[in-house]
């Protein structure tokens, strides 16, 4: 051995995150899902799903290893048929019967919590990297806490504390985060939060009153009627740009904070330098990309999204990156992550 | 053939350079250091293939094997692997999805949906109508409508016009009821609920005072509305509609929320632009064979829009808001009774 070791800390090496996906290949992937699942009446996307994730995960790769994800189309499926059984249930109550339909809701919102919890613990035990999963950790009652009490205490804080709320939600996300025998600690501070809204609000408050001064500029002369079609559409197109502008703001500042007070124990820090302007851009342009190509763009915009997101991200591992040891826990059921779904209760991890 | 790549043993996070050599039914690893595995090939488990990446394999004990090439695919009997990679790199497989998805969708949605909630709200037990009227009712009653405060006189004028309209189309009265409310939410309208309830507001009544006929054109068209069970058809196509819906796209990204957010609208204004229709040619046909002017109908819906503050000259908006509108264009509705 000729190696000396010149301290004692481990060694540290900085990796470029990268995505190799393309649109042209994804854009096949996607069409060809789409018309299966279609002609199978829905039964073809839980392979869809598969093949999609796959797409993504084993195109994103750190230091020469590439992410896969682990579930099988058949988990997806029984986990998908159980969820749109409740769901079949639950559209035939609420049309028919509104009372059964409040009782359901009930029943529903109770379990929130544990559905959010599911389906962040399936999604990361079927994420691999060097052939071990992710996990999460999270309890029914900090979820109750979290995604229940907290945004009440928000709203009757006349949204004053929500940035905090915000803060609190993602320290619980990402605090109970695994991978293998390792934990993800997060230190998240308020101040970026508020930081981070304050700026939409300024935002909020500039497309205000731009699009006051245009609506009186616009109002002062031609006629009402073609005048109220034409204004619709530019404050539908304002709007909209307004969105994808917060959107990108408040996403690419939180991102950058979470990543740069994350640490995998002696294992991996994380740095993003997301460019808020950047990132908007790409928001907004995705969006109106969408809309005017009628959905055949969407590949497009979300290989595009990727690629920035990826060459924004850089991850220092130490030398014990390769010592993480794989904790086998039971099996997983993709049943919550389905109903999350189909019932539209949307987590995603910044 | 050696073919090169990375082993992940089982349990950790360690990565070992190898090369594999498949021989009949075993597949040989040869480690960087030395060492040396075999496997059956029938115990292992194939990744899915993915273009732009190399096809993983995975051991009985879960170590995985990751070929270095991108192209490189195992051996495999699995038809369905093999095909579906073909069809996404196949250009007429691609253009073809490209058609027919939307195609296949407007199907299912507009065609095949429809279809099934008209076989299917025959179905409905008439306890579960009552239930679901009465329900709306509540709900409706607790959020927007105020006691009445029309006069007895100025109510038993609209009775009489009531009894008589269901004695004309010979219905049974016990199964139909009509109520007075006053609501600033509706301004002058009325309604009907799937058990026979018809509702009147008071700004309708007294708008009308000097057009009986015109207001018995109203309660026809609501009449209408539940003699053709419009309100069960549309809870039929919209409840077929989003189980539909979750059932093909329960998750296929973009191509739903584009949907989502036109589709099912539009699905529901079509079908209730239909349903408005239906009431007006079924109030029209009774209002002919009974003597009384379709005009008086054209009438009605006139004193509608001016209580509600459109003008006429309004409604010659391009076709968004006609498509868009729950009511088709109240213009042309007007000029259809007046010629009818």
């Amino acid at each position: 051995m000729e190696e000396i070791k010149l301290s004692a800390q481990p060694e540290h090496k900085t990796h470029q995150v990268l995505f190799t996906g393309n649109t042209k290949d994804y854009f096949g992937i996607w069409t060809v899902n789409c018309l299966l699942s279609i002609l199978t009446l829905g039964i073809y996307s839980a392979w869809a799903t598969v093949r999609t994730k796959q797409y993504f995960y084993g195109h994103t790769s750190i230091d020469g290893h590439r992410f896969n994800y682990l579930a099988t189309p058949m988990q997806i499926l029984k986990g998908r048929i159980i969820a749109f059984a409740i769901f079949a249930l639950y559209i035939t109550l609420s049309t028919y019967s509104p009372a059964m339909a409040v009782a359901f809701f009930l029943i529903w919102a109770a379990a929130i919590p544990w559905l959010i919890n599911q389906s962040l613990r399936f999604n990361l035990r079927m994420t691999s990297h060097r052939n071990v999963r992710f996990g999460f950790k999270g309890s029914y009652l900090d979820a109750l806490t979290h995604f229940v009490l907290l945004p009440i205490v928000g709203a009757l804080s006349l949204y004053i504390a929500m940035p905090w709320v915000m803060k609190k939600i993602d320290t619980y996300i990402h605090n109970n985060i695994e991978y293998g025998n390792k934990a993800l600690k997060v230190e998240l501070s308020a101040g970026r939060y508020y930081g981070a809204v304050l700026r939409c609000l300024i935002v909020v408050i500039g497309f205000g009153v731009i699009s006051a001064i245009i609506a009186g500029v616009m109002g002062s002369f031609g006629d009402p009627g073609s005048l109220g079609v034409a204004m619709v559409f530019i404050s539908l197109g304002f709007n909209f740009l307004a969105i994808s502008l917060l959107a990108g703001i408040y996403q690419s500042k939180i991102r950058n904070h979470i990543f740069a007070n994350a640490q995998l124990e002696d294992v991996a820090t994380f740095e993003s330098k997301l460019d808020t302007v950047e990132y908007s851009l790409l928001l907004a342009t995705n969006a109106l990309a969408i809309i005017f190509s009628l959905g055949l763009a969407f590949p497009w915009t979300k290989i595009r999204k990727a690629k920035m997101l990826a060459a924004a991200t850089t991850i220092t591992l130490s030398e014990n990156a390769e010592q993480v040891i794989e904790v086998y826990r039971e099996s997983q059921s993709s049943l919550a992550e389905e109903a999350a779904n189909v019932f539209d209760v949307d987590i995603s991890l910044t | 053939m050696k073919i090169l790549g990375t082993l992940y043993p089982a349990g950790s996070s360690k990565a070992v350079t190898c090369s594999a050599v498949v021989f009949d039914s075993k597949l040989m690893l040869n480690h960087e250091g030395g060492k040396q595995e075999s496997y059956d090939f029938a115990s292992t488990v194939l990744g899915e293939p993915i273009l732009g990446q190399s096809q993983e394999i995975t051991f009985g004990a879960g170590s995985r094997f990751l070929p270095e090439d991108v192209k490189f695919r195992w051996p495999t009997k699995r038809k369905r692997l093999k095909l579906v990679e073909k069809l996404e790199q196949n250009l007429f497989a691609v253009l073809g999805a490209i058609i027919l998805s939307p195609i296949l969708i407007y199907g299912i949605l507009f065609k095949a949906v429809p279809e099934f909630a008209v076989q299917t709200y025959d179905l409905v037990p008439n306890a579960v109508v009552q239930e679901m009227g009465e329900q709306s009712m509540f709900a409706i009653e607790k959020a927007v409508l105020e006691p009445t405060t029309l006069s007895a006189k100025e109510q038993q004028i609209v009775t009489k016009l009531w009894d008589d309209s269901l004695q004309k189309l010979s219905l049974p009265a016990d199964q139909f009821k009509l109520s007075f409310y006053q609501s600033d939410f509706f301004g002058a309208n009325a309604f009907a609920l799937p058990h026979g309830q018809i509702v009147v507001t008071d700004d309708l009544v007294k708008s009308m005072q000097e057009h009986p006929l015109a207001l018995q054109a109203v309660l026809l068209h609501e009449i209408g509305h539940v003699e053709k069970q419009h309100s069960i058809r549309m809870a039929a196509q919209a409840a077929a509609g989003a189980i539909a819906f979750a059932m093909i796209f329960g998750d296929l990204e973009g191509f739903a929320e584009v949907l989502l957010g036109t589709g099912s609208t539009i699905l529901q204004q079509r079908f209730s632009q239909d349903m408005e229709k239906e009431a007006d040619e079924y109030a029209l046909q009774h209002m002919k064979q009974h003597g009384i002017d379709p005009k008086e109908f054209a009438k009605a819906l006139e004193i509608i829009v001016e209580q509600a503050g459109i003008e006429l000259e309004n409604d010659k908006e391009g076709a968004w808001s006609k498509y868009l509108s729950t009511h088709p264009s109240i213009k042309s509705r007007i000029e259809y009774a007046n010629a009818f």
